[in-house]
């Protein structure tokens, strides 16, 4: 019977084409807004996870204990050798090395001396090796003012209104003055290439970025690195994964009683992210429940729609002796037929439309006052395997249902008055 | 134009349960929209009102040299209180607050600090600074939950700062923590302490000296004083309105997307509707309606949707909404255990303005949607149509 | 009775009056030891890390008080530095930068090279005598040596610490300990002076330790490891160009 069915569907249009059209939008939309809810939700997430805090963060027991200082002499040692370990173990998290620190930059006049001078926060990051995703990551490109990404060692990015404060543009040289690993002071020169918005006060006030090799050379961290943060394999935070790899490194690697060892932090024991986490999957539950619960009122209405739509036709059939109850089973399996897929369809465009969300993002540019690296002037979807099946709830069941509720008009119909109706 | 909106509501009734769930579906999205943008508004609202209870009053000035970001101008950007602030600060609708740099050693650690002179007996902000005038062996100190954190500090603790006074002499003290408060507000937290505005005058030798004055009412009358930089209420609530926007602008998606979904059963229903009752259109015609008219009935019939839908929502939204208003939209976490800068409970605060454009909004999208289908009756043949003949 | 009141005032203030006179005349004592018209001293400075300690060599030429040119000659990352300072301006010329920068405003309270002295430490250059009013409290015993204990308390405003104790060595006139005091009275740093060696005919401690006392940590060390006084240094050294030389 399901082929015959499976047949009729196929190629009765105007039995199956509106039901399915229906079916697949509401399915497409539920695992859009699926998807794009969770993206939005995780923008701020991830914004923290890029800029600073990393999926896992690993640092020395002493440098976690006084985070907020950036005190690069507790930073880690020998990190070729812990990187190649880390990558050993942990094979599909993308590690990446950082170097937060202080200092002062110092414009030079025409004869070398101090023109202008300010206190920055500067960033040491991966821009130059050919595979870093770094750049990306900050949103770098898209948050340039003037000139152009650092191309070679010894070129960084500053603030903009940082650059305007000390009177450089891109092609000017600046001195870095801070202090090195173990404590000396240290200047460094380095060449602008180009100029930042971040978008947050604080740091477009007095703000570089640097590649982390020209930082180790400058502040003398041979072999060492402050931070090494961790990225999950898809790109997106997980709570329940971050935990039980942070599990497993702190149980091999750490040990308090050094303060030197290295120790795991998630990003939810940082800054209070762990709050905005619980906060976000509630957040996505509420509206994804809502959401799917009026979908599913649309769907059975759509049911209810599908089976008057063919008041006609189950006269027809009864006329002709087919049994009501004969008649209400193939038309509860052809309702089967058509939401699984509409909601094969719809779960695929759905996909397909909140992939492309997640690729390029929704460009916000109009609300925001350009782009910067805090806030990105997009906002992107994200796929989670969730998406794979949350529109067949919706979309299979409701649409049944409906034609379950319709369907029972069927067996008050009275001979009678279907050939009224037939005459028509 | 009443007959039609007469047979329009017989129709819809009529149909029954297809209406009815319609209608709930739109009146989900009257009340879930209206709902999420009031959480937004009310965001905003606790947001603004925990600055200016904790941090910028009803508006402030400050010091020219002022500028909270960089901690090495700070003792260079405070003056003595201009004569013209006397008569306000007698009244206490405007209080002077010294900020200084200084550095505390919790546990032998080193930690910069921006410690704020404050006057113990001020209505203005909710800072619990009256426990400033406990008498104690050291000088009292409060500090926000964010310092307590990231310094490891509770009440009754003793730390000691250093400072350097006008001359640049070392000073130091033991300071003793005498309260904690959690304000929501970071930048009235975070590496700061409040001390008596007196004492710190009298530790950096800097009398009757102030860095910034704050308001009690937004509408105080601003007058020009040299020196001073006038800071208004929408300028300092500045990133609270870009993040607000950022937020909205991702939230019109998920309200577009709502809306869209409630519009597929509208336009599926219509489709429905204009298939199944061609006979009915037939005999409009042929009693003399144009087809325009005809036309116009249909839409009106869809667009009431949209009317019952605000009925029915109202019927469970006034409750909920207001329900949610009195007692908040609680975050179902324990946000105090991670000591963070965030509101338990937001209160959705809804503007007639909100609610207006909302119903707006759903009833002329409900409008279009039910004309697009409606458009095919008039290339209808009247008589054709009168047969019930499909087309 | 009154009389006897009297006489014992009279007994205090001639006593007062005559350890007043006493601690100028040891701290005059002790400029006479430690005062040269110039000198240059080839000095290791060692300072405990948290982690490692390290220690960097310099060469320095002085003249009085006002003048002073620094070159570091070890480490290698540190070879080359040069630091010069004239009355109350400090520039500090890094090789491998090629720039010189003048130390300035809050900079100026950072710490040198990592140690738990800051640059205005080193830049005081007034007279001890000249800002602050001593008397002698007292006299202890450091290290088995007999030594006065002078207080001597700020006559000027402008100045980094209030008071300060110093322990002189009642025979040889070397400090043998001090200790800097904020305006509160809390202790916020101390020095000790040991290997008091006689160079040139004068006694003059070879090692000073430095510890800042609010802080962890080990202080920093301070060894001369040659020195020599009254010599012939040419002039041109105090200038920005000799920096870049």
């Amino acid at each position: 019977m399901i082929k015959f069915l499976l047949n009729g569907v196929i190629r009765d249009k105007s039995r199956s084409r509106l039901p399915i059209i229906v079916v697949s939008v509401g399915v497409m939309l539920t695992v859009f807004l699926h998807a794009y809810i969770t993206g939005f939700m995780g923008d701020a997430l991830e914004m923290n996870a890029k800029f600073n805090y990393g999926h896992v963060k690993i640092m020395t027991n002493a440098y976690a204990e006084n985070i907020e200082l950036n005190p690069i002499d507790l930073a880690i040692i020998d990190v070729e050798d812990f990187l190649e370990k880390l990558n050993a173990r942990y094979p599909h998290i993308k590690w990446s090395q950082r170097i937060q620190f202080g200092g002062l930059v110092d414009a030079p006049d025409e004869y070398g001396e101090t023109k202008a001078q300010g206190p920055a926060f500067g960033l040491g990051l991966d821009i130059l090796s050919p595979n870093s995703q770094e750049i990306d990551r900050l949103n770098l490109a898209n948050s340039l003012v003037r000139g152009s990404l650092p191309a070679n060692s010894g070129e960084i990015l500053i603030s903009e209104l940082f650059s305007r404060k000390l009177q450089v543009n891109p092609g000017d040289d600046v001195t870095l003055i801070g202090s090195s690993m173990n404590g000396s002071m240290v200047m460094y020169n380095f060449t602008i290439a180009g100029t930042l918005s971040f978008g947050v006060d604080i740091m477009d006030k007095g703000s570089i970025i640097v590649d982390i090799e020209d930082v180790k050379i400058a502040l003398d961290m041979n072999d060492a690195v402050s931070e090494i943060i961790g990225f999950l394999p898809d790109g997106y935070y997980n709570h329940k994964n971050a935990l039980s790899i942070q599990d497993d490194f702190n149980s091999k690697c750490n040990n308090i009683n050094d303060e030197f060892a290295p120790v795991m932090l998630t990003l939810g024991d940082q800054g209070g992210m762990g709050a905005y986490i619980e906060l976000s999957q509630y957040w996505s539950w509420y509206i994804t429940f809502v959401f799917i619960i009026a979908m599913s009122l649309v769907l059975w209405n759509a049911g209810l729609l599908g089976a008057l739509r063919r008041y006609g036709e189950v006269g027809i059939r009864l006329a002709m002796g087919e049994t009501k109850g004969h008649v209400y089973t193939s038309m509860i399996v052809e309702s089967v037929i058509i939401g699984i897929i509409g909601s094969v369809f719809g779960t695929f465009l759905g996909l397909f439309f909140a992939f492309i969300l997640q690729e390029y993002g929704l460009n916000i540019e109009g609300m925001m006052e350009g782009a910067s690296v805090m806030f990105p002037n997009t906002i992107n979807a994200r796929i989670t395997t969730m998406d794979f099946y949350i529109g067949f709830i919706p979309g299979v069941i409701s649409t049944v249902i409906g034609t379950m509720l319709a369907g029972i008009g069927i067996y008050k119909r009275q001979t009678a008055r279907l050939f009224k109706e037939l005459e028509a | 134009m009443k007959l039609a909106i007469k047979l329009a509501y017989r129709n819809l009734i009529g149909a029954g349960l297809r209406t009815w769930l319609n209608v709930i579906v739109l009146s989900f999205s009257f009340v879930v929209i209206i709902w999420m943008r009031g959480v937004m508004l009310g965001w905003d609202h606790q947001a603004k009102n925990d600055m200016i209870s904790f941090e910028i009053g009803g508006g402030q000035y400050w010091h020219e040299q002022y500028d909270p970001l960089d901690p090495f101008s700070l003792n260079e950007s405070n003056a003595k209180v201009p004569d013209e602030f006397s008569e306000l600060i007698k009244s206490g609708d405007l209080e002077p607050i010294l900020i200084v740099q200084g550095t505390i050693y919790p546990l032998g650690r080193m930690q910069s600090v921006m410690v704020k002179g404050i006057n113990p007996n001020q209505t203005i902000l909710k800072i619990p600074t009256s426990k400033l005038d406990t008498v104690v062996n050291a000088i009292p100190a409060v500090i926000g939950g964010m310092t307590a954190q990231s310094s490891k500090l509770s009440i009754g603790d003793y730390v000691t700062l250093r400072w350097r006074d006008i001359n640049g002499t070392f000073d130091a003290a033991e300071l003793v923590i005498v309260d904690v408060f959690y304000s929501n507000v970071p930048s009235a937290e975070a590496g700061q302490i409040y001390i008596d505005i007196e004492k710190l005058r009298e530790m950096m030798i800097m009398p009757e000296s102030a860095t910034i004055f704050t308001f009690r009412n937004s509408e105080a009358d601003w007058i020009e004083v040299e020196g001073w930089r006038q800071k208004s209420f929408k300028e300092l609530t500045k990133q609270v309105d870009n993040m607000i926007k950022t937020k909205t602008a991702g939230q019109s998606v998920f309200y577009f997307i709502l809306l869209l979904l409630a519009m597929l059963g509208i336009f599926d229903t219509q489709v429905l509707s204009i298939f199944r009752r061609q006979k009915e259109i037939g005999t409009y015609v042929a009693l003399g309606y144009t087809r325009k008219q005809v036309v116009g009935l249909f839409t009106v019939e869809g667009t009431m949707n949209s009317i019952l839908a605000a009925i029915v929502g109202a019927i469970y939204g006034i409750p909920f909404l207001a329900w949610q208003a009195n007692h908040g939209f609680t975050l179902p976490i324990d946000a105090s255990q991670f000591g963070m800068a965030m509101s338990q409970t937001l209160f959705p605060v809804y503007s007639i303005g909100l609610i207006f454009t909302t119903i707006l909004i759903v009833m002329i999208t409900t409008a279009v949607v039910s004309y697009i289908p409606s458009r095919k009756i008039a290339k209808m043949n009247p008589t054709e149509a009168l047969r019930g003949k499909l087309q | 009775m009154k009389a006897q009141i009297v006489f014992i005032n009279v007994f205090f203030i001639s006593l007062l009056s005559f350890c007043q006179v006493n601690a100028d005349y040891i701290l005059k004592r002790v400029d006479e030891n430690m005062y040269s018209e110039n000198r240059i001293v080839e000095s290791s400075m060692t300072i405990h890390g948290r982690r490692s300690s390290r220690t960097i060599t310099s060469l320095s030429y002085s003249v009085g008080d006002s003048k002073t040119y620094t070159e570091y000659l070890s480490p290698a990352k540190e070879k080359g530095t040069k630091m010069l300072k004239l009355d109350n301006q400090l520039w500090i010329y890094n090789p491998s930068t090629d720039r010189i920068i003048q130390i300035s405003g809050h900079m100026l309270r950072q710490s040198v090279m990592g140690s738990d002295l800051s640059y205005e430490d080193m830049m005081e250059d007034r007279k001890l005598t000249d800002i602050y009013d001593s008397e002698v409290v007292g006299e202890e015993l450091i290290n088995d040596r007999k030594a006065y204990v002078l207080l001597l308390k700020a006559n000027v405003s402008d100045i980094a610490y209030d008071s300060r104790k110093i322990w002189i060595d009642s025979e040889r006139f070397v400090p043998l300990k001090e200790e800097l005091f904020a305006k509160s009275g809390q202790l916020l740093k101390q020095t000790t002076f040991s290997d008091i060696k006689k160079i040139d005919g004068r006694w003059f401690p070879t090692t000073i330790l430095y510890k800042d006392m609010l802080k962890q940590g080990e202080g920093t060390e301070f060894k001369m490891l040659e020195i020599k006084f009254n010599q012939n240094i040419p002039e041109h050294i105090f200038s920005k160009a000799a920096l870049r030389q």
